[in-house]
């Protein structure tokens, strides 16, 4: 039995075990990646195997007229959303932790509405902010708006109005996550900083600047990234809001790409756009491994 | 004293605004789903129906097809989750009791694919799967969800499995136990509520899939909901909005119920996760 000490925990041998998992990462996103920078190389269509090596897709898709506009549009929808979501999550987040350490009652409740938007498929979500942003008299909004005298307002039919209703729809969506990530990083904050704070006679306002603040950098960081990352390959719910429009208004490149491969059926178009997505999702992750590096140096 | 008291009041005035904004889609939508069609046209003046009807319920569930695209959502969620699942339990098994180089790197790979997108990745699956004779089967459609919630439970089932005693193997250990064994009888059993979170956390983001059952399946009787009601939504009109939102309530109604009631053991799991990551 000279096997038992190397059965011993931290002896055993890891590759058997992590066999499924290499397999899964190779078979459905290593080697899928690799196939998709060789089809927007090509003349492939969805379903017609590739028959020459060529950069008509590269050149089609970068002189195509609309791009600039998506990625406009795209970058705009990104930025608006990261930096909402990190204030409205980092609000709640404090709000129920300082409910919970009061114990006021309501807080669990208040944390499962917003998750429970957080688990509507994002086609429902869509469909149902259409319903909400119906430009009808009787249409949700409007007859609210009508009813305290004002609007109304051209939710979908005005591209910019349009773009807002898109944010509105997402951040309806993507609070909890950063409510989830921000509140966990809350409660990893040793309780006995704030109470030296209280001591020497520190605002609320101080103790957030001097000490929440600071603590939750990381968490942040971290957040911004992955829910960068999140909001870039979001296309489900603007496809049942908007469907892009009006025009090209709310067409983000997810979308963009899901249209080209999907409708038009330009797969080589598509595979370049979905290159371009990917290297910006990876340029995200690198530096989230950059952040974390930062972090547990210090 | 008193100052906590105002700023108590001040929690509460913005966690009711922010609950407003919440509770609103949701109100509305029930509010929508019990009108009759004449209300509908009365907007907010009518958020509570006069003549609340079930009427809109019944039509869409006594639509057999329905039916179907419920129970093809489930049974394709269920699986997608439990393939993802039975993916990870090994990786995260190792992940957190074998001390091995690179264990940082599988880690951090398993975070960074989960930045692809979908979209990225299905133009050649969906080429394979039709290599394969694959396409409008849906063992296709689980295959990819099992590869898409993998990443996630793996990180979950990591945390769950490091919370587990190390003493308690090696006690089984020294009796003799193999490591699937051990694994199978001990280690499985108390990561229990890790695993179930991470089946009902992959279930959930599979009922929300719309992009892989809409292009890997054709027909309509395989779709699942998520597929369906994007189509229904495309051939209703106004005078039917009512309709339109309560088929959204039912496809929404199952991921918010199971979520709602386990969320504390899946939010726990998730807090412990985001710790951690």
């Amino acid at each position: 039995m000279t096997a038992t000490s190397e059965r011993a925990p931290g002896q055993v041998h890891p590759a058997p075990w992590l066999v499924p998992a290499v397999l899964v990462l190779a078979a459905f996103y290593a080697v899928p990646v690799f196939d998709v920078a060789r089809l927007a190389f090509s003349d492939a269509s969805l379903v017609d195997p590739a028959t020459e090596v060529s950069t008509a897709a590269f050149r089609a898709v970068l002189s195509n007229p609309a791009l600039p506009g998506v990625v406009a549009t795209t970058l705009l929808f990104v930025v608006v959303n990261v930096v909402a979501l990190q204030i409205l999550g980092l609000a709640i987040a404090l709000l129920i932790a300082r409910g919970e350490r009061r114990e006021l009652p309501g807080m669990a409740a208040f944390r499962t509405l917003v998750l429970a938007a957080w688990v509507v498929p994002g086609i429902a979500n869509g469909l149902i902010w259409q319903i909400l942003f119906d430009e009808a008299p009787y249409g949700t909004l409007n007859s609210i708006l009508g009813g305290l005298g004002l609007g109304p307002v051209a939710w979908l039919s005005d591209p910019q109005m349009a773009l807002v209703s898109a944010v509105i729809a997402n951040l309806w969506q993507g609070t909890a996550f950063s409510m989830i990530v921000l509140y966990a990083a809350r409660r990893g904050i040793d309780p006995t900083l704030y109470e030296v704070a209280a001591l020497d006679g520190a605002g609320p306002w101080r103790t957030f600047r001097a000490i929440t603040l600071p603590l939750l950098r990381r968490a942040i960081a971290v957040n911004t990234v992955l829910v960068s990352v999140q909001t870039l390959n979001t296309f489900d719910s603007i496809l049942a809001l908007t469907g892009g429009g009006p025009g090209r208004a709310t067409e983000v490149l997810a979308l963009f790409t899901f249209n080209t491969v999907f409708y038009n059926l330009d797969l080589a178009a598509g595979c370049v756009l979905a290159l371009l997505l990917f290297a910006l999702g990876m340029a995200f992750t690198l530096l989230i491994g950059w952040l974390n590096r930062g972090a547990s140096e210090t | 004293m008193s100052a906590a008291r105002t700023a108590d009041i001040l929690t509460y005035v913005a966690l009711i605004a922010l609950g407003v904004f919440f509770a609103v889609p949701f109100a509305w939508l029930i509010s929508l789903a019990l009108r009759t069609p004449a209300e509908v046209y009365l907007g907010a003046a009518r958020f509570i129906p006069s003549e609340p009807t079930l009427a809109n319920f019944a039509t869409i569930l006594s639509d057999p097809a329905f039916l179907i695209y419920l129970w093809n959502g489930l049974k394709l969620s269920a699986a997608g989750g439990g393939l993802a699942v039975a993916l990870a339990i090994p990786a995260a098994y190792a992940c957190s009791r074998i001390d091995f180089r690179g264990r940082g790197a599988v880690m951090v790979s398993l975070l960074a694919v989960q930045m692809i997108s979908p979209l990225v990745i299905l133009v050649p699956l969906y080429r394979w799967m039709n290599a394969l004779d694959l396409l409008n089967r849906d063992i296709s459609v689980i295959a990819i969800y099992g590869a898409l919630g993998m990443p996630l439970a793996v990180w979950l089932l990591k945390v769950a499995f490091d919370a587990i005693p190390r003493e308690l193997e090696e006690a089984a250990e020294i009796d003799g136990a193999s490591r699937v064994d051990i694994l199978m009888r001990i280690t499985l059993p108390l990561a229990r509520p890790g695993i179930a979170s991470a089946f009902i956390l992959a279930m959930v983001m599979n009922w929300s899939q719309f992009l892989i059952p809409f292009v890997l399946l054709e027909r309509d009787a395989d779709w699942p909901i998520s597929v369906a009601i994007f189509n229904f939504a495309g051939s209703v009109s106004a005078s039917t909005t009512q309709l339109l939102a309560a088929a959204c309530l039912v496809a929404v109604l199952p991921a918010v119920t199971i979520f709602v009631l386990l969320q504390r053991m899946i939010v726990s799991a998730l807090i412990a996760g985001a710790v951690k990551g």
